[in-house]
């Protein structure tokens, strides 16, 4: 048994599917959140309401028989119409023609009746029983417009209930009106006059107008000024929009990072997992009598990295729940507009913005959020520059660097996003000179009615985000700590190493330190945190947690401690904007392999981040060192190489794409 | 007249839309087609807020001079 939730971008369907799975996938107040459809099984207790646990399918098939009773509900992207415009609304039709559900829940957003009820019909033409869940009861409430609820079941001839996904208010009631309708079998079909044939799309519209001016009583006029206008007159000002933008991002990391998530971080981090836990262990597998080759693997090696990256849950918890509550609010959008014109110059949409902020928590999300944008150029770019802003899992990387470096400071974590912002624009700008651009974009977005954001709804999905960064922490981050762990005690000849510098990590390490000296640092130690990074960055701290763990971890985080003896302040920021600009971790990688679609793009795209990142790195920690110190840093002449080669390669593809731009316009002359 | 000339508040019948069959269908499928009635909200930032049936959508300048007004 298989239930699809169809209905138009933004009307609820995730919403709704979360409430009746129990599952939390991410929503958000701003048209196309879901870009690919998602399943989970129907809550028992919804299941028993729908009276579908007694249910025989037909054609049971041998060896199914646990999987007769579960109800799949699937979530689908959201759409206008049949017909796609973007690539995420043909999943939903490939979905629907493919897999021929039992039952099609349509969500139909109340205060949006006519766009809706164009799909509707649409749907109600597959054959396939179809519930309409009138979605937005209380946005449609405080419109001042009603609907006929009886009067538009008859025209459309399927069931319709009424709902309220966000208070789960009316499901049960939905989900007994799919029962009946799987029991009952295909609902009616639309009958107006020229289905089918010439001009099909407009005869559709025609009838939908009829049915909504029959059923839908208008108290307000729908082109009045309202509360939304009002606001958006504000935050979409030429010169407020812009700044007020800046101010709220300001705020939510503000407060994620130097307010309570920095408060409670600093707490687990030096205290709890700097004393407490190790203290504890150690006293524990003492009086156990472990060998103290084990003992050292877990304190020093598990506890020592895998808390080193805990640590930053609360931060990290604080700044979802920030981003939940903005992404609730329907502020995203406007966003958008404010920045199209802006971003239109660099090569993007302003629907760039979008995976950028949700980046800001996680690349794989941000970079999955890149679909709604239709111009495949634009999409393109900003799949490639969404990884510049620096992802939750950096911010252990920067903070402690900060702590470390510049002890006390406020402005290192608003230069770091203010390079961030600058990579963005060059990248952009450079993205757009060296590769084919056609100027063929075109902006539409939605503007959904503002909300108060839901201080529930931020709470779970802070949990689920809290729950995926523990899982991550304690599987591949754990799984490569003890590698790590293991890589820097133990010798090529697998026998203990009589000092860290014999160790297989030192050896592996140090093939690769030598990239590093044009950024003015030298040592394998930062050569293998950078490459641990690539798995995942927060193992850019537990590694060196684990490595310079004999000096105890709170000596990590101390202003001056242990890393101070590895880099100058100025070099220590180029090594942070290196891994900061150099690819992403391998799933974020995947993410962008799946969006971009071709390996050819790919290998373009991780080679461009390789090359950012590396000059930046070497940018900052050169020009920097003159500037602070009055010389450069070491390895300023393969430094100097470097760039030199860059530069002359980027030079080289401008000059290339202007040559093949301008073969282009003379075979168009001809 | 294009959507560009006209002055916020204004609600006028939709006479031509120049744009590729794509764009066509997706502004079709929104309600903005022929014969539809759209009114202009406000300009912000650079683009159009347009009232399209019950919903508000952002166009840039470009789409709102593709939109011909009766």
């Amino acid at each position: 048994m298989k239930i699809a939730l169809a209905g138009n971008p933004n009307s609820g369907k995730t919403t709704l599917f979360n409430a009746i799975t129990g599952k939390t996938e991410y929503v958000g107040n701003w048209p196309g959140v879901t870009v690919e459809k998602k399943e989970a099984n129907l809550k028992r207790k919804y299941k028993l309401l729908a009276g579908l646990q007694d249910m025989k399918e037909a054609g049971t098939g041998k060896g199914d028989g646990n999987r007769r009773n579960q109800v799949r509900v699937v979530d689908l992207p959201g759409a206008y119409s049949i017909a796609p415009y973007t690539s995420e609304e043909a999943v939903t039709r490939d979905f629907i023609l493919a897999e021929n559900p039992d039952v099609l829940l349509n969500i139909v957003d109340a205060s949006n009746l006519e766009r809706s009820l164009f799909f509707t019909t649409q749907l109600l033409e597959l054959g396939i029983p179809l519930v309409v869940a009138l979605n937005k009861q209380d946005v449609l409430k405080r419109s001042g417009n009603s609907i006929q609820v009886e009067g538009l079941a008859d025209a459309l001839g399927c069931p319709v209930v009424e709902t309220r996904a966000n208070g789960e208010e009316g499901l049960d009631e939905l989900l007994r009106a799919v029962g009946q309708a799987a029991a009952a079998g295909a609902s009616g079909n639309p009958a107006f006059e020229g289905r089918g044939g010439e001009g099909e799309d407009k005869k559709r519209q025609a009838y939908v107008k009829g049915i909504v001016q029959t059923h839908l009583q208008r108290k307000r006029d729908k082109t009045r000024i309202t509360t939304s206008d009002r606001i958006d007159r504000v935050v979409a000002n030429p010169f407020l929009g812009l700044p007020l933008f800046g101010l709220v991002m300001w705020a939510v990391y503000a407060f994620s990072i130097n307010g309570l998530g920095g408060f409670l971080a600093d707490w687990v981090n030096g205290t709890l997992f700097g004393e407490l836990v190790p203290d504890a262990a150690h006293g524990f597998f003492g009086g156990l009598g472990v060998h103290p080759m084990l003992e050292a693997l877990i304190v020093d090696g598990a506890i020592a990295g895998v808390g080193a990256v805990l640590g930053f849950l609360p931060l990290i918890l604080v700044l979802f729940f920030c981003l939940a509550l903005l992404e609730d609010s329907g502020y995203m959008a406007r966003v958008a507009v404010v920045m199209d014109r802006y971003f239109k110059k660099i090569g993007l949409s302003g629907k760039s913005i979008i995976p950028m902020i949700v980046g800001s928590g996680c690349s794989i999300p941000g970079v999955m959020a890149t679909r709604t944008i239709e111009d495949e150029n634009e999409k393109v770019a900003t799949t490639i520059l969404t990884p510049f802003i620096p992802c939750s899992a950096k911010l252990p990387i920067i903070v402690l660097f900060s702590a470390v470096f510049f002890p006390g400071s406020t402005w290192i974590l608003p230069a770091v996003y203010g390079i961030a912002g600058l990579a963005v624009i060059l990248g952009g700008l450079l993205l757009k000179r060296i590769f084919p651009w056609e100027e063929s974009s075109t902006f539409i977005m939605e503007l959904p009615e503002y909300k108060v954001p839901s201080l529930r709804h931020a709470f779970r999905q802070m949990v689920h985000q809290g729950k995926g960064f523990v899982v991550k922490a304690s599987t591949i981050i754990l799984v490569m700590n003890t590698l790590v762990w293991f890589m820097q005690s133990y010798g090529w000849n697998l026998q203990p190493a009589e000092d860290q510098g014999a160790s297989i990590l030192a050896g592996v390490g140090g093939l690769a330190a030598p990239l590093l000296l044009p950024l003015g640092v030298a040592g394998w130690q930062m050569a293998a945190a950078a490459l641990t990074g690539f798995v995942a960055k927060e193992n850019v701290v537990a590694t060196f947690a684990i490595l310079f763990a004999t000096v105890s971890e709170e000596a990590l985080h101390a202003p001056g401690g242990v890393l101070a003896e590895n880099f100058t302040p100025v070099t220590g920021f180029a090594f942070l904007l290196f891994n900061l600009f150099t690819p992403p971790c391998f799933a974020a990688i995947g993410a962008m392999n799946a969006e971009l679609g071709s390996r050819k793009w790919l290998a373009r795209a991780i080679l461009f981040q390789l090359a950012a990142g590396y000059g930046i790195g070497i940018l900052a920690a050169q020009a920097g060192s003159l500037l602070v110190y009055g010389k450069w840093a070491p390895g300023a002449v393969p430094a100097g190489l470097v760039l030199g080669g860059l530069a002359a390669l980027a030079a080289v593809l401008v000059q290339r794409n202007r040559a093949r731009d301008a073969q282009n316009e003379l075979a168009c002359q001809e | 007249m294009p959507l560009t000339k006209s002055k916020a508040g204004h609600t006028g019948v939709v006479k031509s839309i120049t744009a590729t069959e794509k764009i066509q269908k997706f502004l079709f499928s929104l309600g903005c087609s022929e014969g539809q009635e759209i009114t202009l909200v406000s300009i912000l930032a650079g683009n159009y807020i347009i009232s399209v049936g019950d919903g508000r959508y952002a166009i840039d300048k470009k789409m709102a001079g593709a939109i011909e007004l009766a």
